[in-house]
């Protein structure tokens, strides 16, 4: 075991990472939005191994989270725009989008992390898809119309700050919460809770066995994973694009994404999110420019072929590579 | 007026929760023998939708005989999946197998997308209909849901009087005590996961013949959802579970409407849907083994 | 002392680099380039497919006939770049700097629908670009206060105008109407249009109800429908549900005077899909192969004619997308923008955005698409829909009176 700051050397690569990008992308701001969906993706990457890494469970309606934190901002700037509360709308709508998580993780964990395996894959999606409905269907929100909020930031903040809060704030925002979950998920790898949930990944049961109170771990780092998407769904889907429709934020497809990210890098590693963001960001948008229409035809193959054949992700792989060298302790 | 408008959407619903059950049992026999969740399920069921689409249109096949040629795709589908992605995955993570059997469904509905563009297609095959007064049941839905019970009880029999169901049932039970059985494991999954698309393409037949209409590569998605709710209901790893829990499902979807409909400020159609996922998450906590057997 | 002259240098490096262009814009403009971030895959592909198709038809028409975009006596080629958005909100924007920053277009495109022009709509104001939106038909776009966006498809509420008219016209003692569409925010927008426009004329609103997106059985909703036996059904929403309505309403013998669907009956596949219970289905469209706009017409509004005539348009659009196929009018909305487009940078003569936008303001023209003329927030008011009808497999325009190709078939024909 590690002690005192060694254990904490791995966030530097981290760090560096994320300070590469936002330097690249104020030196060459033409490259900024690009540079945002990246961060977008570290983020969500990070955020859902937070949870998902350490458990080995598979949230396969993580993505509910993100929509209902989009839906926090969004309330906030639609309802108390005209309050003259001015960039203190945004503010609010930040802990809106961070109580709105936490409240769902909360019934959601109650109900779902019950189960194990397929089932509580299953549960999830039931908990995204019903959700959705529940909006839809008793015009939560104004149900299917969604929210278009546009005008009212503009009217609360005025419209250059609304545009720097949409074309550059934003993206800040995304890259903040992408390093609050780099940061939290060396903290928890470090501690008790990550302990206690590495002996659960291993083997649940006997982890229980032993005394840890596995059930209690597991919901601290669900509810730690729920609220950082939270707030992600608040700043990149919200805050930048002033609209939310559920159909568009309650899609299964983000939560794929992220299991995507997080297989390309590496289950349950801290560098791993990044790395497999990056490569699966840049590529995506390398290929809508190259061959448009034709982005998912080549990525579902190679997807398949690197699960099949680095079953353990790029920075698995190179961890298990480096343990005893000396660059091992920055890799984890 | 409620009550004839109820029984007939109950009477509906049956018909409609066959098939669905028809199309979900396929999920529930990969998930029997694999343990693994077939995330790409609907693309496979839209495979079968084109199937019938294309024998009908190019050769004036009637849909319910493409249903030997739709077996024979997804039985030649499911082989190609199972040995060059899922039985690497078998020991894996929960995490790898769920990403390969939707990237599989994505691939489906990339080529086909190529195939046949993304326009909603539809044929036209008019049996006649029956009319009961308080609804209207097209001949060709009923021969839907004829075929779906038939292949529901096939699936039994074969299963229960057969050398091979049996060996495959064994493998449910322990994959240990099936290899020590002298029973080929590895082949009984392939063999299963291949059985398991074969019938999913199957029912896209079945439900072509249902609604012909609306035929795009994208079509499965809602179906893998219900597909997940039903094999719920149906105890997950059951196949004949899954053909129960289709016709539970289709009574609740089609009489939750009815209901939901008379509370005024409610949108019913997107609460029915509430309600079948509401539904789906109690009976997980409350009998995961689904509604028809004990604990 | 040294840093002094490395700065003054710079400095003036600077100057020269910003100000050279602005020095000489005309005639530094060797092509106008519009760029587009379109929905190549993913739900909207078929729509987007079309619409590059409808661009590019004409992009060619303005490059081999008009001679290029006409600025200070020069004509000057227009260029057209797309990528793939995969109908995805977060993609857009960053393929929308990309077309901005990187490719330096000088004016940018939507991609379809309303949801996805909103998505870009922030990038496109802060970089003070003309944002030209062929498929956003959401009102609340324009309600929003952004300074660029220039729309050319009719606003939502619209759809149906021309519908209810043509059966005040035809069956006055009409009176019971049904509304069963989709849930979203395009499908709600067209209804309530539909709705306030039903009863200004008298009929009553004897069922209205929504089913989801992704729909794949509309039994329990159509025998609701049935109960309240409605005279006329006015619904849809997108292109599978519209096929999935008529088809079970066929199913359960619900027969009505008419039935007009949105988005999914004025496409091809409708037809083809649906065969004989298509017949007599209505849709309302903005434009359809067939409607009689031409150069004689727009002499008669004394509007000026801009752009291809019809048939010449069509042919520029199988020769763009390589193949037999008859365009939609989500192609041809996307031409009409780019005519328009070419239209107020002549009058602007300039690419200026500003200069361009204010021009967009003034302009009204007609093109085959129809007549164009927007309001002060960009939305379009101009343009006037027509409805179609099946008759016999084909797609005949029954309304407005001017323009049909074929007298309206009224009621429909039953299901047998």
């Amino acid at each position: 075991m590690m002690n005192g700051y060694r254990a904490y050397l791995p966030i530097l690569p981290v760090a560096a990472t994320y300070a590469l990008l936002l330097g690249i992308g104020v030196v060459s701001p033409d490259h900024w939005q690009l540079i945002a969906q990246l961060a977008f993706y570290c983020a969500l990457g990070q955020a859902f191994n937070l949870f998902m890494g350490m458990t080995g469970y598979v949230d396969f309606g993580y993505v509910a989270f993100l929509g209902i934190g989009t839906y926090g901002m969004a309330v906030s700037i639609y309802t108390l725009s005209d309050k003259g509360l001015g960039i203190g709308v945004v503010l609010i709508g930040l802990v809106l989008a961070a109580i709105f998580s936490l409240g769902l993780s909360l019934a959601v964990g109650a109900v779902a992390l019950r189960l194990r395996g397929a089932y509580f894959a299953i549960a999830t999606i039931g908990v995204n898809e019903g959700f959705r409905y529940l909006l839809e269907g008793a015009r939560i929100w104004n149900g299917a119309d969604g929210i278009i909020f546009s005008r009212h930031l503009r009217q609360g903040v005025g419209r250059q700050t609304a545009m720097a809060l949409s074309t550059w704030w934003a993206d800040i925002l995304v890259f903040g919460v992408a390093f609050l979950a780099a940061v939290l998920t060396l903290v928890y790898m470090r501690n008790k809770v990550g302990y206690a949930l590495l002996a659960l990944r291993e083997d649940e049961d006997a982890a229980k066995v032993m005394g840890i109170n596995v059930t209690r771990y597991k919901i601290i780092a669900f509810i730690t994973s729920a609220i950082l998407a939270g707030l992600l769904g608040a700043s990149a889907w919200a805050l930048k694009l002033t609209y939310v429709y559920p159909s568009d934020v309650f899609a299964i497809h983000y939560t794929v994404e992220a299991i995507i990210i997080v297989l390309l890098g590496g289950a349950g590693t801290l560098l791993g999110p990044i790395f497999g963001a990056l490569t699966y960001g840049a590529a995506k948008y390398f290929l809508a420019i190259v061959l448009p229409g034709f982005q998912l035809l080549i990525f579902a193959p190679v997807i398949i072929a690197i699960i099949v054949l680095f079953p353990d992700g790029t920075v698995g792989l190179l961890k298990k590579r480096l343990r005893d060298t000396p660059l091992g302790k920055f890799i984890i | 007026m409620i009550f004839e408008q109820l029984s007939g959407n109950l009477l509906q619903g049956v018909i409609l929760g066959g098939v669905y059950g028809m199309a979900t049992m396929g999920l529930s026999l990969i998930f029997g023998v694999l343990k693994v969740v077939n995330v790409g399920h609907g693309a496979f069921i839209m495979v079968g939708a084109y199937v019938a689409l294309t024998l009908f249109q190019t050769f004036g096949v009637a849909p319910p005989l493409a249903v030997p040629a739709a077996m024979v795709i997804g039985m030649a589908l499911g082989m190609v999946f199972y040995y060059s992605a899922i039985r690497k995955l078998l020991k894996g993570p929960e995490l790898a197998s769920l990403l390969a059997t939707f990237s599989c469904g994505v691939i489906l509905e990339e080529v086909c997308k190529q195939l046949f563009t993304s326009e909603a297609r539809g044929y036209n095959w008019e049996l006649g209909k029956l009319d009961l007064g308080f609804t209207v049941l097209p001949h060709a839905k009923l021969l839907a849901f004829g075929g779906s019970a038939l292949i529901g009880i096939l699936l039994y029999l074969w299963f229960h009087k057969t050398r091979a169901g049996m060996a495959m049932r064994c493998v449910v039970e322990s994959d240990e005590g099936a290899r020590v059985c002298g029973i080929d494991v590895d082949w009984e999954y392939a063999l299963s996961f291949s059985i398991g698309i074969g019938l999913t393409v199957v029912s896209g037949v079945l439900l072509t013949m249902f609604i012909p209409v609306g035929i795009n590569p994208y079509m499965g998605g809602s179906y893998t959802l219900k597909a997940f709710v039903i094999a719920v209901l149906g105890g997950l790893a059951s196949p004949y579970g899954a053909f129960f829990g289709g016709l539970v499902f289709g009574l609740i979807e089609n009489g939750s409407y009815t209901l939901f409909a008379q509370i005024p400020g409610l949108e019913p159609f997107a609460m029915t849907r509430f309600f079948s996922f509401a539904m789906l998450l109690v009976i997980l906590l409350l009998r995961p083994t689904g509604l028809l057997k004990a604990k | 002392m040294k840093t002094n002259r490395l700065s003054i240098g710079l400095l003036i490096l600077t100057a020269l680099l910003c100000g050279f262009p602005s020095l000489l814009p005309a005639a530094a403009l060797k092509r106008i380039v519009i760029g587009h971030p379109e929905a190549l895959s993913g739900q909207y592909a078929k729509a987007g497919e079309q619409a590059i198709g409808g661009i590019q038809a004409a992009v060619e028409w303005v490059n081999t006939v008009h001679g290029g975009v006409r600025i200070e006596g020069r004509q000057i080629p227009l260029d057209y770049k797309f990528y793939d958005c995969e109908s995805r909100k977060e993609s857009v924007t960053s393929l929308l700097e990309r077309l901005i920053t990187s490719d330096k277009v000088h004016f940018t495109m939507a991609p379809y629908s309303s949801g996805l022009t909103l998505a870009g709509a922030p990038v496109t104001e802060k970089y003070g670009m003309i944002y030209l939106n062929h498929g956003g038909a959401s009102d609340k776009i324009f309600e929003q206060g952004f300074e660029y966006i220039v729309q050319t498809i009719g606003p939502g509420s619209q759809y149906h105008a021309g519908t209810l008219e043509m059966i005040r016209h035809l069956d006055p003692k009409a009176k019971r109407l049904a509304l069963a569409y989709e849930d979203s925010e395009f499908a709600r927008s067209v209804m309530d249009g539909a709705e306030a426009k039903a009863k200004q004329l008298g009929f009553q609103i004897v069922f209205k109800r929504t089913y989801p997106q992704a729909v794949a059985d509309l039994t329990p909703l159509l025998s609701d429908l049935k109960a309240s036996n409605p005279e006329i059904v006015l619904g849809g929403g997108h292109f599978q549900d519209g096929q999935l309505l008529n088809k079970q309403l066929a199913d359960l013998k619900i027969n009505v005077k008419l039935l007009s669907l949105i988005a999914a009956a004025t496409l091809p596949a409708f037809g083809n899909a649906l065969g004989p219970l298509a017949e007599g289905v209505m849709g309302p469209s903005h434009w359809e192969y067939g409607v009689t706009f031409s150069p004689e017409a727009a002499q008669k509004n004394e509007l000026p004619w801009i752009g291809p005539e019809q048939d010449e348009f069509v042919n520029l659009f199988k020769k763009a997308t390589g193949q037999e196929l008859i365009p939609d009018y989500h192609a041809a909305e996307a031409a009409a923008a780019v005519l328009a487009l070419v239209a107020a940078v002549e009058k602007a003569g300039s690419v200026d955005s500003d200069l361009v936008r204010k021009a967009f303001g003034e302009l009204e023209f007609m093109s085959f698409y129809g007549t164009w003329k927007i309001d002060a927030t960009g939305k379009q008011v101009g343009h006037d829909m027509v409805d179609v009808q099946w008759q016999q497999g084909e797609r005949k325009i029954v309304w407005p009176l001017a323009t049909k190709t074929a007298d309206v078939v009224y009621p429909k024909p039953r299901f047998k």
